[in-house]
């Protein structure tokens, strides 16, 4: 059980990396918009337009 | 003047029958309604998107709006609009652009996706839920006003922003509850997973070495939890002590600060309980109630729609004898103005030339347009109609009436939905007693059976954890609200669902809410036998061609018309002009010269003559919405009465209620007699729904219980409404009412579940017979159920 005093800190300095790039994500405004996302992997971008008009 | 029974592919509005444009989607060919829907759909069809059409949430009634007009956008090119709207370093320049219109994830897709396409363009990105569109393009290659003019093509209505504009406090505010809401949740989670240590050593046996140390990093990680994750909850709570109005934070933060101040001392004294987990669970609880809470908040339209995308872009200002097209963020007070017909007026002012009618059908709910001469002030964000006019500035954006009427709703946005007040104020109270309740428990067993004490009074920490009957109603109207939302209904604030779900009473305030808003004809009656109805039909649509007046839209044909000469608009009155040698007239009776008035004087009649002899009469209505009948009989069977109070003739009020078969009604109504028509109903003991659209109906929608808009009613009205309803069908107001009545049952039936598990739990954990781990299934079992069983909403037909 004395792996704890060593893998328990350690967890903890994980969840402090976390944290820190947790913020660092919404700071630089990569969750402003939580809606899109979802849906965009869904969305095809290179679809060819239908007449061959040039895009 | 019949609807027909197809409605059109790109906006969803009924196709005339005698429209026959056909648009190929895909291989199908699809109905649309008019040539502007037409343009917009292939524009979108050979940009090879036409899967905007499968990925939209719903018809957008922003897409399809007839483009603004090309040059007005040129304005923006200038070197010292670029300075102002967009910033450019190595010959890239990035602005931020306000995309009005836009409504779904598709729009978004839609938007970014077309200007990727654009030459030149760096960059698009677009946030749907503030409408901001950040686009990055080269300089030399691409003008900003190509940007705007492809966003005016799409439908949107494209509105650049200064810098200053773009961090929205709405926007800080999320990135701070987001940052909350990470630390409450993580630290909750590894604070748990002391914590089964913890118990899982009081059952087995543990060393008090790692005992102290699981104490000691469970302290560690609840720490920043409760100083900055619960951190509004102490200042909330500190602010009520010093103004002396101690609000529902104050409890919570007395139950957050006592738990944690307790296991602090116990951890460092190595005291029999630490109850880091319950802090940490609550805290995460509390934040994301506030955060989903907030969410719902944000969604509500947002300021910048009901300011900005009721003025126009730009304005015409008359220096001497030159005019400049400006920015309407430009224009100062004192500045001359030109609005010409047809126009939005940009900033509040008098009329210094000119005689028009005005539409303020935004500001005072009033659909009819308002005659104003020189020395008349005219506002913000109504309607030029059908004159030229000049116009001094008095002032502009957040000064004028509209900005000034648009930050009371905002106030009012920012107040709290009471379930979440309540949820806090139960929650906290019980954190409170539950404190108490195991401090006495300990303190009995302490004397009866020293040795068990402190796994019992453990026990009843845990398994009366109020998780459940914190989360009984939150959850259950997060539920409601997001299913509500799918089903075109808005729920603005909190208190909605709850009063919608005991009303006995709606009231509907008929201007655009049993109506679409825009006239038909609904009745000809011909006078000279020389000509038919559609011979009538005919010269009245040639006459009014000219006419930009809302009601000349009744009139429009879609066919050859005959010419007329001499065509002339008079303002308010009518119009004139010479077909075949005759000279002809349309409008009021007064007007044109002959007819027979029925005497109320309503500009609702209107009169046909040749050579001043009365050839024909019209009578022009408003189209009643789709489902309105189905609505009310909806309405009546579920044992809702409803009434319809109106400020127009009673005449047409009473022919709409009729024809719906409302129970009551009253006409002539100002809006101090609305209010005291839902003040009367409500002192009998009725729960009213209002449902209105108009400004004017402000206070009156603020007097009912709840209050409900169509989203095609003046966007004020909207912000300041509990709920709003999208799209033109009125089927929602019913959906809304059920979902309400379901949504309290759920709440009741966690409600009680909760305090039935309380109830039983306590009294056994206190009497010795729950082991923890038990207890700690039983307190998660019994948030489940709660979150489970309000989940069922979401399913919801």
């Amino acid at each position: 059980m004395s792996i704890l005093y060593v893998l328990i800190p350690l967890a903890l300095l994980l969840l402090g990396g976390a944290v820190w790039a947790f913020f660092w994500a919404v700071g630089s405004g990569q969750f402003d918009d939580l809606d899109t996302p979802a849906v965009r992997i869904i969305m095809d971008d290179d679809e060819k337009p239908a007449d061959g008009s040039e895009s | 003047m019949t609807a027909g029974a197809e409605t059109c592919f790109h906006c969803a509005l009924p196709v005339p029958a005698d429209c026959n444009l056909i648009v190929d989607i895909e291989g199908q060919q699809q109905p649309v309604c008019c040539p502007g829907c037409k343009a917009v759909a292939e524009l979108i069809r050979d940009s090879g998107m036409s899967r905007y059409y499968a990925l939209r949430e719903a018809p957008d009634p922003g897409v399809g709006r007839p483009p603004e007009e090309a040059a007005e956008w040129l304005v923006f090119d200038s070197d010292d609009m670029l300075g102002a709207f967009a910033e450019t370093s190595d010959g890239i320049s990035e602005a931020t652009v306000y995309a009005g219109g836009m409504y779904c994830s598709a729009c978004s897709w839609l938007i970014e996706t077309t200007l990727g396409k654009l030459a030149g363009v760096v960059s698009a990105e677009v946030n749907p839920v503030t409408h901001r569109l950040l686009v990055r393009w080269q300089q030399h290659a691409l003008r900003f006003s190509d940007v705007l003019e492809t966003l005016a093509d799409l439908g949107y209505q494209p509105q650049p922003l200064a810098p200053e504009n773009t961090t929205r406090p709405e926007l800080v505010e999320q990135r701070a509850a987001l940052k909350r809401l990470l630390v409450a949740s993580l630290g909750m989670m590894q604070v748990m997973m002391f914590a089964v240590g913890l118990y899982a050593g009081d059952f087995q046996g543990i060393d008090a070495e790692m005992k102290r140390f699981l104490r000691l990093v469970s302290f560690l990680v609840t720490t920043p939890v409760v100083f900055y994750a619960a951190r509004p909850f102490f200042k909330s709570a500190w602010r009520g002590v010093r103004t002396r109005k101690p609000g529902m934070d104050l409890p919570v933060s007395i139950a957050v600060g006592s738990a944690y101040a307790a296991s602090v001392y116990a951890t460092f004294t190595n005291g029999p309980a630490v109850w880091f987990d319950s802090v940490t669970m609550f805290v995460f609880f509390l934040t994301l109630g506030r955060f989903l809470e907030m969410r719902a908040r944000h969604r509500s339209i947002d300021r910048t729609v009901a300011l900005s995308s009721l003025l126009p872009n730009t304005a015409t200002r008359v220096s001497g004898d030159a005019t400049f097209v400006v920015p309407v963020s430009q224009l100062q007070a004192g500045d001359r103005v030109l609005v010409r017909a047809g126009d939005g007026i940009p900033a509040d002012g008098v009329i210094v030339h000119g005689r028009t009618s005005v539409d303020e059908a935004l500001l005072t709910g009033e659909a009819r347009p308002q005659t104003k001469v020189i020395g008349d002030a005219v506002a913000a964000g109504s309607v030029n109609v059908d004159g030229l006019i000049e116009l001094r500035v008095t002032s502009t954006g957040s000064d004028t009436t509209l900005g000034t009427i648009s930050r009371l709703s905002e106030r009012a946005r920012y107040a709290r939905p009471a379930y979440v007040t309540v949820a806090d104020r139960v929650a906290s109270y019980i954190v409170v007693a539950l404190l108490v309740v195991a401090a006495l428990v300990a303190g009995y067993w302490y004397f009866a059976a020293p040795e068990r004490a402190f796994v019992i009074t453990l026990s009843v920490l845990v398994v009366t954890c109020p998780c459940a009957l914190a989360l009984a109603t939150p959850a259950a109207f997060a539920a409601a609200g997001s299913r509500l939302s799918q089903l075109k209904l808005l729920v603005t604030n909190g208190n909605a669902i709850e009063s919608l779900s005991r009303a006995t009473r709606v009231i509907f305030d008929k201007t655009g809410t049993l109506t679409l808003g825009t006239p038909a004809i609904t009745s000809v009656l011909v006078y000279d036998p020389q000509f038919t109805e559609h011979d009538c039909r005919r010269i009245a649509a040639a006459l009014e061609s000219a006419s930009s007046h809302p009601l000349a839209h009744a009139f429009a044909l879609d066919e050859e018309l005959p010419i007329v000469s001499n065509q002339h608009v008079e303002v308010g009155r009518g119009v004139s002009g010479r077909i075949d040698g005759a000279s002809w007239r349309l409008g009021s009776a007064e007007f044109a010269g002959g007819g027979v008035s029925d005497g109320d004087g309503s500009a609702t009649q209107v009169f046909l003559c040749r050579d001043r002899a009365p050839v024909a009469w019209f009578e022009i209505e408003d189209e009643l919405r789709p489902k309105a009948k189905e609505t009310i009989d909806a309405l009546h069977a579920m044992g809702i009465r409803t009434a319809l109070v109106s400020g127009d003739r009673q005449s047409s009020v009473e022919d709409v209620a009729n024809k719906l078969g409302i129970d009551e009604y009253h006409a002539h109504c100002t809006p101090q007699d609305k209010l005291e028509v839902i003040q009367a109903a409500q002192h009998v003991g009725e729960r009213v729904v209002m449902v209105g659209d108009g400004i004017n109906d402000a206070p009156v929608l603020a007097g009912a219980d709840t209050s409900i808009a169509p989203s095609h009613g003046a966007m004020l009205a909207q912000t300041s409404a509990d709920v709003i309803m999208l799209g033109d069908s009125l089927q929602p107001l019913t959906t809304a009412l059920c979902m309400s009545g379901r949504t309290m049952r759920i709440v009741r039936q966690n409600l009680a579940w909760a305090i039935v598990y309380n109830a039983l739990a306590l009294p056994l954990a206190a009497a010795g017979f729950v082991p923890p781990w038990l207890a700690a299934i039983g307190m998660s079992a019994s948030s489940l159920i709660v979150v489970l069983n309000a989940l069922r909403l979401g399913k919801f037909e």
